[in-house]
């Protein structure tokens, strides 16, 4: 478990310095400053619209944030950076969506090997190679050969993951990826994830899953109307939570 | 009957030439003006789009006529296949355009986020992606332009161009049979426009086993 504030001492992986982030002139995340040390585990919990996917997609610039900064390893991203130096950042930080997004079209095999090829220039058949092998880590190596549509959405989950991780992202996101999963389907995915966690890899996690944040994640982190409204290790936030705001939230989940 | 059937199956050469090479032309010219109708940017988007607008508003007879007889009597000219190709193909690109262009929208936005979180550049993130997956939306209409366009070829006999049109025109103003010349000419097109149909269909499920899994 790490301190809620390691962060200062350590020089974090991830440092989201007044990020804010609008749709259209309207504001949904306010000037938002987190960072993450790596290998930790972030919970980001709190009610729809708080703007937790939308904090978590600017971090690998699928929204791009309205101000703010945001460095990775010390290295800072803009809107004006390029696309080449955008695509270097994106390799750097996987992404793993509510709906999957696997390619269709492709096998569970071609669809880890592809952007290892297409993005990192690796060899197809190295490529693949690396991609069994994080199909295996997932302990879906017998699903190798078939289409998305062949496998259950949990099963699917899974192959995302395998795909980022076979970017050797330095961390990963994850962006509600049980939420459109039935709960005997989620499990295995909440599964795979904890073994990525014991596993040392830095993960943000948006989850409506209470319990993979208090048993999982280092750091809770509440989020309501576009700001952070508390943050600690889950023991305080999910246990004993001091904000008002927070504990009306929990207990809707506690009252279920 | 059988010396009408020689008469018009002479023809039947230049309608395939005219068709193919009009449809490859716009086959292969509507992809960067689909993908220019999609530009975030304004400019490129708002060309390509009063282009596909022009060139399908006027009807193909005068897009003829302008190519043949106002481009082509110029410094520069052109066979009446040539010009017919140009005219055409022109057409067609503009209406595969718009075909493509629903065909790239039918690919969900999840898609495109997918590859960019994953960095991958524009080419293999079209080659590799979206377009496989746009393609099964894309083959069906398609084929049904495909035999329009093999239909509409027949206006290139206006030109001069000696196609299964002109051929039935050319005879029938020696032996004033039209019922008969033109009946056959239209037999003859029902026939050129089933191998399409056949191929798309094949195509189609080709494409829908190849989503659907192994």
């Amino acid at each position: 478990m790490m301190e809620p504030d390691s962060g200062p001492q350590m020089k974090p992986l991830l440092e989201l310095d007044a990020v804010s982030v609008s749709f259209k002139g309207h504001e949904v995340v306010h000037g938002v400053s987190l960072n993450v040390a790596a290998g930790e585990v972030v919970a980001l919990i709190g009610p729809s619209g708080a703007g937790k996917s939308s904090l978590l997609r600017t971090i690998n610039f699928l929204e791009p944030p309205s101000s703010g900064r945001i460095l990775i390893n010390g290295q800072e991203v803009t809107n004006r950076s390029g696309r080449r130096e955008l695509d270097a950042h994106r390799r750097e930080v996987g992404m793993v969506f509510q709906s999957f997004n696997l390619f269709p079209h492709l096998t569970a095999l071609e669809n880890v090997a592809l952007a290892q090829i297409h993005s990192r220039g690796i060899p197809r058949a190295q490529a693949q190679a690396r991609a069994l092998k994080e199909l295996a880590h997932v302990g879906l190596a017998s699903h190798a050969h078939l289409k998305p549509a062949k496998c259950s959405g949990g099963q699917q989950q899974r192959i995302a993951i395998a795909r980022a991780l076979a970017m050797d992202p330095m961390a990963i996101l994850f962006d509600e990826p049980t939420s459109a999963l039935d709960p005997e389907l989620g499990v295995e995915v909440l599964a795979t994830m904890r073994a990525l966690a014991n596993e040392g890899m830095t993960m943000i996690v948006v989850t409506h899953e209470m319990h993979f944040a208090e048993h999982v994640a280092d750091r809770v982190v509440f989020m309501a109307d576009g700001a952070i409204v508390e943050q600690g290790p889950p023991s305080q936030v999910i246990r004993a939570p001091q904000h008002e705001r927070t504990r009306r939230f929990l207990a809707a989940f506690r009252d279920r | 009957m059988i010396e009408l059937l020689k008469v018009l199956l002479a023809g039947v050469p230049q309608t395939v030439a005219i068709t193919t090479s009009a449809f490859a032309v716009g086959a292969v010219l509507g992809l960067p003006l689909s993908m220019l109708r999609r530009s975030s940017l304004g400019p490129p988007r708002w060309c390509a789009a009063s282009m596909v607008d022009v060139v399908r508003t006027v009807p193909p007879i005068v897009w003829l006529f302008i190519i043949y007889y106002g481009v082509g009597s110029g410094s520069l000219q052109l066979s009446t296949y040539q010009a017919a190709t140009v005219g055409l193909g022109l057409v067609a690109a503009a209406h595969l355009s718009e075909i493509y262009r629903a065909g790239l929208e039918a690919v969900p936005a999840g898609q495109w986020e997918a590859v960019r979180a994953l960095g991958v550049p524009p080419l293999p993130t079209y080659s590799r992606v979206i377009l496989p997956q746009a393609m099964i939306v894309v083959v069906p209409p398609m084929a049904s332009f495909a035999i329009a366009l093999l239909k509409d070829s027949a206006v290139a006999s206006v030109i001069g161009a000696t196609d299964i049109a002109y051929r039935a025109v050319q005879q029938t103003q020696m032996d004033l049979n039209g019922l008969a010349n033109f009946g056959m000419a239209g037999f003859l097109y029902i026939l050129l426009s089933i191998p399409i149909a056949v191929v798309a269909r094949g195509a189609d499920r080709i494409l829908m086993r190849k989503l659907t899994g192994a």
